[in-house]
């Protein structure tokens, strides 16, 4: 029963969201409005995954948002003027997320930094190549890359969406039921216990790190699929979209606690506020604090429930 | 190899006695400064690349700085590079303002120091330089003559009564604004009704979100109206994804490459050219006549195009 309460606190939010928004906007509970989210949560749902991991080890990477766009726009070079076929720039853009995320790993673990300073210096150098490889033009892929995020039949499901969710399973196996998760959760608790009691604490964290920017270089393609183009500017604050899906999921910043699944209701409760909120018609400023306050509220919530 | 060293430094030191570049006056060369918004942006690299290769058309007759800054609102950063020049000895500054308002005390002060200041890009506002006793020429284009124009040609294709929503750049950019209002003067002068207008932030994937919103909200709109080219790709991919192809029109503003295919298939009705690469050199051309022959500097407009393939 414990599991299923973990659950409800956040269900609760998410069903509180659709009603109210449904209720401003009788418009919002359609299969427009489905399709619009599902559409909108694969990139976000594969970052929350790789998030997570490195966040259970007490890690945090701030570059995400940075790497999706340089990533992207490898996949826009590749696609828009050398021709390549999509299979190969899907794999090529998650080369490159892949390395930049094993880099900020190894730095970080190697030379005992902060992940927070060494990928707040990612963030920069990230964008940087993003510029550089596109000489800061967005490419027009067009059709070659549309089908991965159309939806199946003209039904609202998409194979990034199918992905995206296995991708999330995957993460979940990995954490709660595999040795490299319990290695996870042992250096997040406490990194000096775990040396002690001969848990590896080095590549763990950076295959944390690295699967993170593998999945980074993945929703990229996702990104751009979506839009049907690749933006050198893609992804600019991209990375607290993620965190804040992970932590309304209930991870916790000091490491050594979290759920991929939860981190996934997380993604779902920051898409359809996005969503609804451009529904009922909110002004920006509007959204910003709305969105500020659902986050806060949701961990209040979920700490709450943890005390009593 | 243990004296490369030294004799590096020495060759150094011999170097930067070399007299320093005299200032423009003097050699008969004006030093002109453009200071940008980001760099990193499209619109903006276009424009700066426009402004070298005139420079290097007409390298004797002027010297050219470029600067941008890193974020297209760091206003510190921007007034920091204006002191720059100031400090440099250049004699105009060509400066395309990343806030309306906030530059005006650093170029009062740069005013005040002799040096000529153009504006271009995003006017700065009219009041704030009417409070500091300033007066600064804008030469750029009419955006929301633009915006109009573009507005007039969606018109068409539609019928008086038909829906229609805005996606707005950053609300508080004048360019923005001037363009959402071209906008809505077409709309409203055809009869159109503004269901929503809501701000994409100048970028794809936020327009993208919004423009998806929009058509959920309001099953009957017939047309989206995007303020830069990128949100108008960001809102094909929404209307695509909706299954809307052909029901909901786009237009957009700035002409980019990646817009091209989309124009010549329909998907975009029509886009403005303001001719990015030459924004800067107007400035500079006007910045050089008044240095040449001392005149007072006057607004001035550029060409907006509207491109329909």
């Amino acid at each position: 029963m414990r599991r299923f309460t973990d659950y409800l606190i956040l269900l609760a939010v998410l069903v509180a969201m659709i009603v109210l928004f449904g209720m401003v906007r009788d418009t919002f509970w359609s299969f427009a409005t489905l399709g619009n989210i599902a559409n909108r949560i694969p990139a976000l749902a594969l970052v929350a995954t790789g998030m997570t991991l490195v966040m259970v080890t007490g890690g945090i990477d701030l570059s995400v948002g940075s790497v999706l766009g340089l990533s992207g726009a490898v996949v826009g070079v590749m696609m828009a003027d050398w021709h390549w076929a999509l299979p190969l720039a899907l794999v090529g853009s998650v080369i490159v997320g892949g390395a930049i995320g094993s880099t900020t790993g190894a730095v970080s673990v190697k030379l005992g930094l902060p992940s927070f300073i060494v990928s707040l210096g990612m963030l920069e150098i990230a964008r940087g190549l993003a510029f550089l490889t596109t000489n800061s033009q967005t490419k027009y892929i067009g059709a070659d890359i549309e089908s991965l995020g159309s939806p199946i039949g003209g039904l609202v499901i998409s194979p990034a969406f199918l992905i995206s969710l296995l991708v999330v399973v995957a993460g979940q196996v990995m954490l709660s039921h595999m040795a490299i998760g319990r290695h996870w959760i042992a250096i997040g608790a406490n990194r000096e216990a775990a040396l002690v009691s001969g848990v590896p604490v080095d590549r763990p964290r950076i295959l944390a790190h690295a699967l993170l920017g593998a999945l980074t270089g993945l929703a990229a393609v996702f990104n751009c699929s979506r839009l049907g183009s690749a933006d050198p500017n893609a992804g600019v604050g991209f990375e607290l979209s993620a965190i804040a899906a992970v932590v309304v999921g209930g991870t916790s910043l000091m490491g050594g606690r979290g759920s991929v699944v939860k981190s996934f209701i997380g993604v779902l409760i920051i898409a359809t506020l996005d969503a609804g909120l451009v529904q009922i018609g909110a002004s920006e400023p509007m959204k910003r604090v709305a969105t500020g306050t659902v986050i806060v509220a949701a961990v209040l919530a979920d700490t709450w429930r943890r005390k009593s | 190899m243990k004296f490369v060293l030294p004799l590096l430094f020495a060759a150094l030191a011999l170097s930067s006695c070399k007299p320093a570049p005299e200032s423009g006056i003097e050699s008969g060369k004006p030093k002109v400064a453009l200071v940008m918004k980001s760099l990193a942006n499209e619109f903006f690299q276009t424009m700066a690349e426009g402004a070298k290769k005139h420079q290097a058309a007409h390298a004797a007759d002027y010297d050219l700085i470029v600067n941008g800054i890193k974020n297209e609102t760091d206003l510190a950063e921007q007034v920091g590079l204006v002191e720059q020049m100031v400090a440099q000895g250049v004699q105009a500054i060509v400066i395309a303002p990343a806030d309306s308002k906030a530059l005006v005390t650093v170029l009062k002060r740069a005013k005040d120091a002799g040096v000529l200041v153009i504006n271009i890009d995003n006017k700065l506002d009219a009041d704030t330089l009417k409070l500091a006793g300033l007066q600064i020429p804008f030469v750029g284009p009419d955006n929301r003559a633009g915006a109009k124009a573009v507005g007039e040609v969606l018109a068409k294709k539609l019928t008086a009564g038909d829906e229609v929503a805005i996606i707005e750049g950053v609300t508080t950019a004048f360019n923005g604004q001037q363009r959402k209002a071209g906008f809505e003067d077409a709309m409203n002068a055809a009869g159109m009704k503004i269901v929503s207008t809501q701000s994409g932030q100048w970028e794809m994937e936020k327009a993208n979100g919004v423009a998806a919103g929009i058509l959920a909200a309001n099953p009957n709109v017939k047309a989206l109206l995007c303020a830069n080219d990128n949100m108008a790709l960001g809102a094909v991919a929404a209307v695509q994804a909706a299954g809307k192809v052909g029901q909901v029109q786009i237009v957009g503003f700035d002409n980019i490459a990646a817009i091209k295919p989309l124009l010549a298939d329909g998907r975009v009705i029509a886009t403005a050219d303001q001719h990015g690469d030459q924004l800067a050199v107007f400035g500079i051309e006007a910045a050089l006549k008044v240095l040449k022959d001392k005149s007072t500097p006057a607004d001035q407009q550029t060409p907006v195009d509207v491109v329909t393939k």
